[in-house]
Formats: structure tokens, sequence, C-alpha cells
């Protein structure tokens, strides 16, 4: 695994069920992969494994709050990165899902990150099937015989 | 539990800085206005407790799951249902 960047990326409100874990690191496995991990560094047993949204949902448009915002010090001109946390099943990898709901946003810069609630809940939830939703963007599912 | 009767466009205050509207009352739903300093966050509260439980969820994700999930990234077809093709 490489750590990207080396360095520490600090959730000042942790995670919602982990608010007692802020610090982490975003590790990758290969650069290709659109998975990244992102690894608590207080407590080893926990990590989460967070995708680059827009691989599978092209359409993402997830509307962030102003006080979301503020909280991280970005200017809307600042680089920042968003992923969404995947949940697998155990033993079945197919049904792999993604919360859109509750992204985590990073200010780039500061290395600071947080996990939001996106304005525009009406369109997204916890569990967005990952594969499904991948093969309507690729239009893979008209293959279908 | 503190339990207030308020009507339409009445408030309440919480602490100096947290002002809370009725706005509109319609048979069973009540619309509120939320008026807080900025790094107050609100939100509704089931939203909030789903996202606790998807990450609770998420966390116990299992290492060989991820490399599998992995590969079904690289060729989302290999997932397909059976009989689907």
């Amino acid at each position: 695994m490489n750590i990207e960047n080396e360095s520490v990326l600090t959730l000042p409100d942790g995670l919602l069920g982990f608010d007692h874990l802020t610090r982490y690191v975003v590790l990758s496995d290969n650069d290709k992969s659109a998975f990244r991990w992102l690894q608590s560094l207080e407590d080893p047993a926990v990590a989460f494994l967070l995708i680059d949204p827009w691989c599978f949902r092209p359409d993402y448009g997830p509307e962030i709050r102003n006080e979301d915002v503020a909280a991280l010090g970005i200017r809307p001109e600042s680089a920042k990165i968003v992923y969404a946390i995947v949940t697998i099943p155990p033993g079945q990898p197919e049904a792999m899902t993604a919360n859109l709901l509750g992204p985590i946003v990073i200010n780039v810069s500061a290395q600071t990150g947080r996990q939001v609630i996106v304005d525009n809940c009406e369109y997204y939830t916890t569990k967005h099937s990952i594969l499904t939703e991948m093969r309507r963007a690729t239009g893979l599912q008209a293959t279908v015989h | 539990m503190l339990v207030l009767t308020r009507r339409t466009n009445q408030s309440i205050i919480i602490g100096d800085d947290i002002e809370i509207t009725i706005v509109e009352i319609k048979g069973d739903q009540v619309r509120l206005g939320i008026t807080a300093p900025r790094d107050i966050t609100v939100h509704r509260k089931e939203i909030h407790e789903q996202i606790r439980q998807e990450n609770i969820q998420a966390a116990a994700l299992q290492a060989q799951d991820a490399a599998l999930a992995q590969n079904l990234l690289d060729s989302p077809d290999a997932a397909k249902p059976k009989g689907s093709d």
C-alpha cells in the first residue's frame, strides 16, 4: 500500500458512530484503482473503503451546505476531493454499495475532512448499488438478452 | 422533556443564538425555520441515524471482499446475475 502524500488527514468531528477517531491516512492498493482506504491512525482495526463516486455515478451532484463548507475552510475555488464510503455485505462483493447521502469531503490543502449530509438528500441514499449504477451509466444493461 | 405550545410564526430561542420558528402547520406536518450559528449543524434525526448505521456496517468490511470488489469494478460484466446472458 502507498500512503498518498504521506500526510495525516484530520476529520475533526470524526465519522458518525466513530466520533472519537479523528486522525486518518488515505491509502491506495494501486494508483489505477477507484478505491481508497481510509485508515484510522488511532485504532488500527478501523478502516473504511472509499470510492470516487463519479466513477459509477457520473451525474452525482451533491449539494454541500454552507456550514459544512465553512467548517472545512473551503473557498469556492479551493481544491476538494469527495469520496463515498463503500459497504460490502460479507462474502457478497457484487452487492457492494456506496453511501452517496453522507460523502466525505476533503480540503486538499489543509488535509482536513468532514462527513457531510448532502442538502439534496431526496436524491441520494446510503446504499447505491455500485455495479448496477455503473452498468446503467455505461449502457451495458442494454446488452442483457 | 420540556414541552411548549407554539402557533404559526411564533418561535423559541435555545441559548443565545439558536432560534426555531414555526413556519407552517398543515395537517400532521410542521415546517420549522431554524436560525443557528454556522458551526451548528442541523439535520433530520432519521438521516443522521441512517448514516451512523451505514458507517458501522462499512467498518465491518473484510479485506478479501474488497479485493474481489476491485476485480468486479475492473470488469463489472462478470457479476451479472446467472441467466442474464
